[in-house]
């Protein structure tokens, strides 16, 4: 038997380490044979974090879901009984396994399969299998790069722009007498709700490795970079680890699996910026400077890190890259659409019933990533819409959710693939609110250099701002518009160019909210706290005083058993009576 | 192998290392640019030299684009255009100063008051004299009697009272007058082209002095035996000596101005006639009539217009006046003539005004003045009727009044109190209630108000005729001070200058940056008393005409022109924001937002400072002094809305700035300053 306990970030953050520690000291205490305890990554089933993995003896996976310490004893005693009905209790329901069933999974192929800390782990599944390929059967720098041509591997990060063709210009690109050109990995994954790089450098971060080393080979590089955000500490713990393991077992360092080719990986944490996962600004802060974006051209391809040959691409790219060497970029082709191949990983969040991470073909659904996997709408709501990319990306409505994942149908929308963030929004979601918090966000993280991104995104969030506080003036919309243009245009960098994306798509598909914002002082979804207003329904009021009780200035008053008001001069609309109420009294209108 | 391209049509060479800027500037063509120098490398944050390429989707950036071959480059597509100044909206939407003073603001003819102020501090009056005609001539004349508006709106009065700006510009000229090096006017060089001017005051001796500088011939014709209009015949001899005058029109006569005198239009020349035989025609024949107050009683002897009665006084009579003289009227007109009455020797002078003292439009100084000659102001009355024997006026009955609500003035509405009258004995009644424009039967009918006056239009000072174009009291906006008749006349001769040339009529209303102080702002400025003028006692000067003051000594100049808080942003004729703030006609207020007013201004070095609220985050300033320099004094700190551009090292460290003052340079703006403040170095592209 074997446990192998998620601990990813999330099922950290959902109490997995205490699981494994409970476990560890059964263990421990009774020392029984046959019983392994083990982690590995994140799996993506976020929603039913903390997971344990059962492997019974035979091998068979057992799925035990939300796990709590409690439950530890539990999980022990069917280990080491062999009568696993004692967690029939933590099984994993049939209808939520179909999560994993409905993905393909390339880049997250082992995460939440694997050991993250073992190297020998990663070899058993294949691992650098590829790197071996290439230098032992004599695959040229063109040969490699070919098959990432041939795979149609675009870069997932958000601009998608093709793998191949950034290689190729890297590999061209003359080095000064150094000789000197790098490699760079982004992992400064910034947008609000993606977390699909933080899963692979923590699931599998050999993968990424080995990707790396197959991009260093093929543009000449002999360093490496992972430009890691700080805030993934355990990220940064587990790829550190995973360096030291492959420079000691000769994936990295001098004459690699003893060829000619060379190359180290080194680890930089970024300080906190947003713009630093634009490349120029990310190079611009590794080279300890202030992070802010340079003007391209010259891309990095010609110069780069220090002014050198260098190339950029972002963790779940590089993810890919060992996959199509192994298996052909012809296989990884198959899948997906004309102009998008392969597949994408989305981390669904919001008010989606199944939250986590997805992995599917290019060409599949909106529809089917939301309602088949990710299970529709919590609390059996409506679904309203779906923001692609994060703050650069766009809203998708209902009705355009047909709309198939791929680079060109999604800018269609006027959303964006993006780096794979899905933030799902049912009917209580004000969009003006929802296009204001990402604006918020964009006007903060501007690095401030551009006129533009600098004062625009500013002026734009105040008119947002003063639109959901029901002071939003006639004309707004068209200013909104008019400065969202002049944004795209005269921005600087791809975060200020793509800041007006989310007020622009609201725009497109909920102009309506807008305007009864601004003309009528009324929020449609009943969310903007300036335009609501609290009441108690007296036919649905028991009076049993659980709001009254819940209120922070007393404006509840009311007889116990009989129906209770709202002063709403005192209200403060903090919506506690709302959570309070069990019985659907509470009412926003 | 260098490239070919076009910038709107012209052809341009490029260097493989040219950018699309750096080609263009070598080729003479200006693209717009706050950020850009050509010694540091390229940065591209203002946003305002983007240009479109055809084919190119994008607007590009010209400071860092390359062009390519067979390159179609615009530079001013409405898109391009829009970009621009949107870029430069939003700059301004954050800028936060003075780009001219209050005193020059509050100018009708924006004379840069803080300029010759500053001139006169330093002792170089024939620079500030200069700086006056660049807005208008007569500075001795007007320092005398204008109301001075520079100094209502002038900043010191919030550490304790205004600078004496306009007494300040009569010192200036009176003394390079008296130092024998009076100013000259320069022309341009002959156009042939030839104006007429009808009227000699203010207005037509300043659109005569603008015209004949840009180089046209000018005739000036009067119905008065001299120049000078309403100055010479409307104001006395105490306020404005005659001599100063002459001396002043003669000037512009020594600019080649013809000045024909005793000519009245449609008696002795016809409108007609002029139109045909000048290229332009300037109407500026003034306010000439004394408004009547249609009460019972206003025919009889010994109830005369003020300005009719002032005129007389002009044209050297004496009238005799009875020893009892009411002046009805609350403006400086009113105190003029009461004035005047005192001392012609009457014995009691009252002023008869509707409201109170507060509410009264003449200068202070001229109510205090008046008070101390003896005049007895009556206020709240209002004259409802003259009654006399033998048809000569003997008394006035005046209705009681009392303040109700404001009215489209602002000002409080005086009200009748109902049955509250008084009557008060007088042998003489000066009406000095407003004046009008008598134009009918002068000019061709189409070009009349019902008011009598002329109608022009308010920013061509075009009338119906479309060489015909007026200015000053006798246009459609009435009688004012004389700055404003000067004003329009500089202006309209602007406009005439225009339309000689074949360009555009429309005088262009400036943009200027402007902020709002209280006092509080100014509570740790070291307080410094106005200077008095020196000049006659009440007594002295009681029963004559010698003029009451006798002008700043050049100490007493030195020191008032010190005051001077120096409102108006140093950089100004250099800051290239503001220069295409204009050209690009923007209106920051569309895009009006929160505003930094951040209270500490960072010391960068013992003689420079940074304000920040100026800074438009070119970067120019800490990358020049790190890559021209070669040190990294200066730094960015914070992001998006607050970024700010502040020394990197804690104030005791500030040492190894040596001020070399490139980074004052390289600003664009008046952001970066210093102490005092040096000529700049505009090195650009």
């Amino acid at each position: 038997m074997r446990l192998i306990v998620g601990e990813g970030s999330c099922g950290l953050a959902a109490g997995a380490g205490a699981v494994h520690t409970r476990l560890q000291e059964l263990l421990a205490e009774a020392n029984p044979t046959g019983v392994e305890l083990g982690i590995t990554g994140c799996n993506g089933m976020c929603f039913l974090e903390p997971i344990v993995d059962l492997y019974d003896d035979e091998g068979a996976l057992h799925r035990l879901v939300k796990v709590q310490a409690k439950d530890a004893d539990k999980i022990y005693q069917a280990a080491t009984t062999g009568d696993l009905s004692l967690v029939d209790g933590l099984r994993i329901s049939a209808e939520d396994a179909e999560f994993l069933d409905k993905q393909t999974r390339i880049a997250l192929r082992d995460c939440g399969i694997i050991d993250p800390e073992s190297i020998e782990d990663y070899l058993a599944h294949g691992g650098y299998q590829a790197i071996t390929k290439i230098l032992t059967t004599g695959m040229s720098q063109e040969d490699v790069i070919h098959e990432i041509d041939v795979a149609g591997l675009r870069g997932r990060g958000g601009a998608g722009f093709p793998t191949a063709f950034k290689w190729r210009a890297a590999r061209d690109a003359k080095p000064d007498e150094t000789g000197q050109k790098y490699l760079i990995c982004n992992a400064d994954e910034g947008d609000p709700g993606a977390f699909m790089d933080r899963a692979v450098i923590e699931g599998d971060p050999h993968s990424l490795i080995e990707g790396m080393l197959i991009g260093a080979y093929s543009i000449g590089a002999s360093e490496g970079i992972v430009y890691v955000r700080a805030e993934y500490p355990l990220a940064i713990i587990r790829l550190r680890k995973a360096i030291e393991d492959a420079t000691a077992r000769g994936y990295l360092g001098d004459n690699i699996l003893g060829s000619d080719f060379s190359c180290t990986l080194r680890i930089k944490a970024g300080a906190g910026a947003f713009v630093c996962g634009e490349e120029t600004a990310l190079i611009e802060s590794l080279e300890g400077k202030r992070g802010m974006p340079r003007l391209k051209p010259p891309f990095p391809a010609q110069a780069g890190y220090w002014l050198k040959p260098s190339n950029i691409n972002n963790v779940e790219t590089y993810a890919n890259v060992a996959w199509i060497i192994v298996n052909g970029g012809a296989a990884y082709a198959a899948m997906g659409t004309e102009n998008s191949k392969g597949t994408k990983v989305f981390a669904l969040s919001g008010k989606i019933r199944r939250g986590g991470l997805v992995e599917v073909p290019m060409g599949t659904t909106l529809r089917e990533v939301i309602f088949d996997i990710g299970g529709g709408i919590r609390d059996n709501k409506e679904f309203k819409a779906v923001q692609l990319g994060g703050p650069s990306g766009g809203c998708v409505p209902a009705s355009k959710l047909d709309t198939i994942i791929d680079y060109a149908e999604l800018s269609a929308t006027g959303a964006i693939m993006g780096s794979g963030g899905m933030v799902v929004m049912d009917e209580s979601t004000c969009m003006v609110g929802m296009a204001r918090f990402f604006l918020d966000f964009t006007a903060k993280e501007s690095c401030g250099k551009c006129v533009h991104c600098r004062l625009g995104t500013k002026r734009m969030l105040e008119i947002l701002s003063r639109v959901v506080d029901g002071k939003g003036e006639e004309g707004d919309i068209e200013k909104l518009e008019e400065l969202c243009y002049a944004i795209k245009d005269g921005a600087l960098c791809g975060l200020g160019q793509t800041a007006p994306n989310p007020v622009l798509t609201t725009i497109r598909y909920f102009r309506d909210e807008f305007e009864a914002h601004i003309a009528e002082h009324r929020c449609p979804a009943g969310e903007c706290r300036e335009l609501i207003t609290y009441y108690i329904d007296q036919d649905k009021c028991v009076g049993c005083t659980a709001c009254a009780r819940q209120c922070p200035v007393q404006a509840i008053s009311g007889e116990r058993k009989s129906p209770h008001k709202i002063d709403p001069t005192l209200c403060i609309k903090c919506g506690n009576c709302k959570t309070a109420c069990r019985f659907g009294a509470v009412q926003v209108r | 192998m260098s490239i070919k391209y076009t910038i709107d049509g012209v052809e341009v060479i490029a260097e493989p290392s040219d950018t699309i800027l750096t080609s263009a500037t070598r080729a003479g063509i200006e693209i717009p640019t706050l950020c850009f120098d050509k010694r540091t490398a390229i940065y591209g944050a203002c946003g305002v030299c983007l240009v479109e390429v055809e084919g190119v989707p994008k607007l590009l950036r010209a400071c860092s684009a390359r062009p390519q071959e067979g390159y179609v480059v615009h530079l001013h597509s409405e898109r391009v255009d829009r970009a621009r100044k949107t870029a430069l909206e939003l700059l301004l939407s954050d800028h936060t100063g003075d780009c001219r003073g209050p005193c020059k603001l509050n100018c009708p003819a924006m004379t840069d008051c803080q300029k010759y102020v500053g001139e006169i501090r330093e002792g170089r009056y024939k620079d500030a004299v200069s700086t006056v005609y660049e807005a208008f001539p007569l500075p001795a004349s007007i320092g005398r009697v204008c109301p001075h508006p520079c100094e209502d709106a002038c900043r010191r009065k919030m550490v304790e009272e205004p600078i004496s700006i306009a007494f300040l510009k009569a010192f200036a000229a009176d003394k390079i007058e008296a130092d024998g090096d009076p100013y000259v006017v320069q022309c341009e060089p002959d156009t042939g082209k030839r104006v007429a001017i009808i009227g000699g005051g203010p207005a037509g001796l300043t659109a005569a002095y603008f015209l004949r500088r840009y180089g046209h011939a000018v005739t000036i014709f009067d119905q008065q035996p001299k120049m000078g209009g309403m100055l010479r015949y409307g104001i006395p001899e105490y306020r404005l000596p005659k001599a100063v005058l002459d001396r002043e029109i003669q000037i512009i006569a020594d600019a080649g101005v013809e000045m024909v005198n005793g000519v009245k239009l449609g008696r002795d020349i016809q409108f007609d006639a002029l139109r045909a035989e000048y290229d332009a025609v300037l109407l500026a024949m003034g306010a000439w009539r004394s408004m009547n107050m249609r009460v019972p009683g206003e025919d009889l002897a010994g109830v005369h217009g003020g300005i009719d009665f002032l005129e007389r006084l002009g044209l050297g009579e004496r009238p005799t006046l009875g020893e009892r003289v009411a002046v009805c009227g609350g403006g400086n007109t009113a105190m003029d003539c009461c004035r005047t009455a005192v001392r012609l020797g009457a014995k009691e002078v009252y002023v008869v005004y509707r409201r109170t003292r507060a509410e009264m439009p003449a200068a202070d100084i001229e109510i205090e003045e008046a008070e101390e000659e003896g005049v007895t102001f009556k206020f709240l009355t209002n004259p409802i009727e003259f009654y006399g024997e033998d048809g000569h006026v003997t008394g006035m009955k005046l209705q009681v009044m009392e303040l109700g609500e404001p009215d489209a003035s602002g000002r409080r509405r005086p009200v009748p109190v109902e049955g509250a009258t008084e009557d008060i004995p007088v042998d003489d009644v000066l009406m000095a209630i407003g004046q009008g424009a008598d134009c009918a039967g002068a000019v061709a009918e189409e070009l009349l108000t019902q008011r009598g006056t002329i109608a022009c239009d308010e920013m061509t000072f075009r009338t119906a005729f479309d060489n015909v174009f007026a200015a000053g009291d006798v246009t459609n906006r009435g009688a004012g001070i004389a700055i404003q008749a000067i004003a329009e006349a500089q202006k309209a001769a602007l406009c005439i200058n225009n339309f000689l040339e074949g360009d555009e009529v429309r005088a262009q209303v400036p943009y200027f940056v402007t902020q709002e102080k209280t006092p509080e702002d100014f509570e740790d400025e070291p307080k410094q008393k106005r200077e008095k003028m020196p000049g006659l006692t009440p007594e002295e000067r009681r029963d004559n005409f010698e003029p009451i003051y006798f002008g700043f000594t050049e100490e007493q100049a030195q020191r008032e022109a010190s005051r001077c808080l120096e409102c108006g942003c140093h950089d100004y004729y250099d800051c290239r924001l503001i220069k295409f703030a204009n050209r690009f006609n923007v209106e920051p207020e569309r895009f009006a937002g929160e505003m930094h007013d951040r209270e500490d201004v960072p010391v960068v070095s013992e003689v420079i400072v940074h304000d920040p609220d100026k800074c438009v985050l070119c970067g120019l300033c800490y990358r020049t002094c790190d890559q021209v320099v070669g040190k990294t004094f200066l730094g960015l700190y914070n992001r998006g809305f607050s970024t700010v551009v502040n020394p990197m090292v804690p104030e005791e460290a500030r040492t190894f700035c040596a001020s070399c003052l490139k980074c004052v340079e390289a600003c664009p703006t008046g952001a970066m300053r210093s102490f005092p403040a040096v000529e700049r170095v505009t090195q650009l592209v």
